[in-house]
């Protein structure tokens, strides 16, 4: 047999590439020689559909982004925009938006640990995900109205209260969490065949993790201990106690304990910020819906905010008028699949699924 | 130190600062080695009598931000041999808005198919005429202002 460089296709259609990636890799027998990431088949151009309509009409769009955490793209979009024309936002509002976050934060890194799990073929860890991310969406039904999309926060507080239903249930919820939580973990950490097939792959340094500006629990994982919550405090994470895990080893299975870490601290934000909602007013009086979709704005504004993959953020400019002159979303997905190169150069054709998981990709943000 | 056009910021305190598209790459490369070690994005807008360059740059030990604008016609200096994340981004702004990126390794759409016609978040781009994507076997697939077989 003579040496040959062998061009494979992986997708974009293939269970695990979490959506419709495509990644030409070149194998040399087993090797990865190189590889090099095709994205774009969901592209729908939010950016340009925002720049159509009104401020508050740009949410829908948000949501669609990054749609197992939509919440967290509303945040981002909905911050900026007032900061932008300067609408003040009451307390309760903001606390309130503060749980939800959390609680969709905790919805998607459940959503990923069982894909996760599926792309290393365990199949018992993802009907436990999904039992308790079942959980978190019926909350979120009982509050929003809706499991997966929700257009819950405007601009000037949110849709509607909180209801003392749902407040039971987060706390029906929060009782069980940890124990379950453990469960998961241990499902994983005690296979032997996970751990073997995890550590010491797809190893970013920190070097590489700035170059490509990598954000969020890759960041992270690769000893860098960074988080928007803290950096740059918003909402009101200054008043709030949690720590930022952090894992030196940069390989997929630091990935995992860092977003398992993730979940618990999140969980104990939900906990905290039930018992510290203030009385008041969810949205500004000042502002009816109607008013608001001829609100006139101009400047530049960018709130970034930390979603479960990374830095969100978008960039607003106003020219004046009532429709955003340019909208321009900064994914967190977007830069971490670029590292796929890096990542996959020298190791195993097996290691591909692992490695690619480990980013957390959803396919609505990457191509927008 | 590599003068700076003018300075402006963001709503919630982001500072901006206009350079002339010359000094661009040594201007960049004289923040990183202050310490903006980080590139968020690289994007652009259309003002329709000329382009602007944007570049989100954070500082990973400090938490600075700093948003650095040039103004250009269509060209701009690339900047993959600082931050090897810049490849992706500014193919991204070839794609939708038209910007050239001069020594980039790779200059191709990354979004849409190769051979789309203009460039969608320019202002003059006509949102009311469609396109459609024929796939084609050997993977070089084309795009075409009738539908023939194509999506």
């Amino acid at each position: 047999m003579e040496d040959k460089i062998v061009e494979v296709n992986f997708g974009p259609q293939h269970p695990s590439t979490h959506g419709v990636l495509r990644i030409k890799v070149k194998l040399d027998g087993e090797i990865i020689v190189d590889a090099q990431p095709v994205i774009g088949y969901l592209h729908r151009n939010a950016e340009k559909l925002s720049e159509m309509g009104g401020y508050p009409k740009g949410m829908i769009y948000m949501d669609r982004l990054d749609y197992v955490a939509a919440l967290n793209m509303e945040l981002g979009y909905v911050m900026s925009v007032e900061q932008l024309m300067d609408v003040q936002v009451p307390e309760r509002a903001l606390w309130i938006r503060m749980m939800m976050v959390e609680l969709n934060r905790i919805a998607s890194h459940l959503i990923w640990l069982g894909t996760h799990g599926l792309d290393m073929g365990m199949l018992t860890p993802f009907f436990y995900c999904f039992s308790e991310r079942e959980k978190i969406l019926r909350i979120f039904d009982e509050i929003t109205g809706s499991r997966l999309l929700y257009n819950y926060f405007a601009v000037g507080g949110v849709y509607s209260d909180i209801t003392p239903k749902s407040v039971e249930m987060i706390k029906e919820w929060y009782g069980n969490f940890y124990k379950r939580l453990e469960e998961i973990q241990s499902i994983f950490a005690k296979s032997y065949i996970y751990v073997q097939r995890t550590k010491n792959v797809g190893k970013l340094s920190a070097e590489d993790v700035l170059s490509y500006g990598i954000t969020g629990p890759m960041q992270r994982a690769s000893g860098m201990k960074r988080d928007v919550r803290k950096d740059n405090p918003y909402l009101f994470y200054d008043k709030i106690n949690f720590d930022v895990p952090t894992r030196g080893e940069g390989d997929v299975y630091a990935r995992f304990l860092v977003r398992i870490e993730e979940m618990r601290q999140s969980a104990s934000i939900v906990n905290q910020v039930v018992g510290k909602i203030p009385q008041g007013d969810f949205y500004n009086k000042k502002y009816s819906k109607p008013m608001l979709v001829r609100l006139k704005a101009t400047g530049e504004s960018y709130v970034p905010t930390e979603s479960p993959k990374g830095e969100f953020g978008v960039h607003l400019i106003g020219d004046g008028s009532s429709i955003p002159y340019r909208v321009r979303i900064r994914s967190p997905s977007f830069a971490n699949l670029s590292s796929i190169p890096t990542m996959l150069k020298g190791y195993k054709i097996a290691d591909l699924t692992a490695s690619v998981s480990s980013i957390d990709p959803v396919f609505g943000e990457v191509d927008r | 130190m590599i003068p700076v056009e003018s300075e402006s910021s963001t709503k919630n305190g982001i500072k901006i600062v206009y350079v002339a598209k010359e000094n661009l790459l040594a201007f960049l490369t004289e923040k990183k080695e202050q310490g903006f070690d980080t590139l968020l994005m690289i994007t652009g807008v259309d003002y329709r009598d000329h382009l602007e360059v944007l570049y989100h740059l954070l500082s990973s030990k400090t938490n600075e931000r700093l948003i650095v604008k040039t103004k250009t016609n269509e060209e701009v200096e690339s900047v993959t041999s600082l931050w090897k994340g810049a490849n992706w981004h500014e193919r991204e702004a070839w794609d939708l808005l038209g910007i050239k990126f001069l020594n980039h390794p790779n200059l191709t759409r990354i979004l849409l198919p190769e051979g789309w016609v203009g460039h969608p978040l320019r202002k003059d781009y006509p949102m009311d005429k469609k396109q459609y994507v024929n796939l084609a076997d050997d993977g070089k697939d084309r795009v075409s202002f009738e539908k023939s077989e194509g999506y």
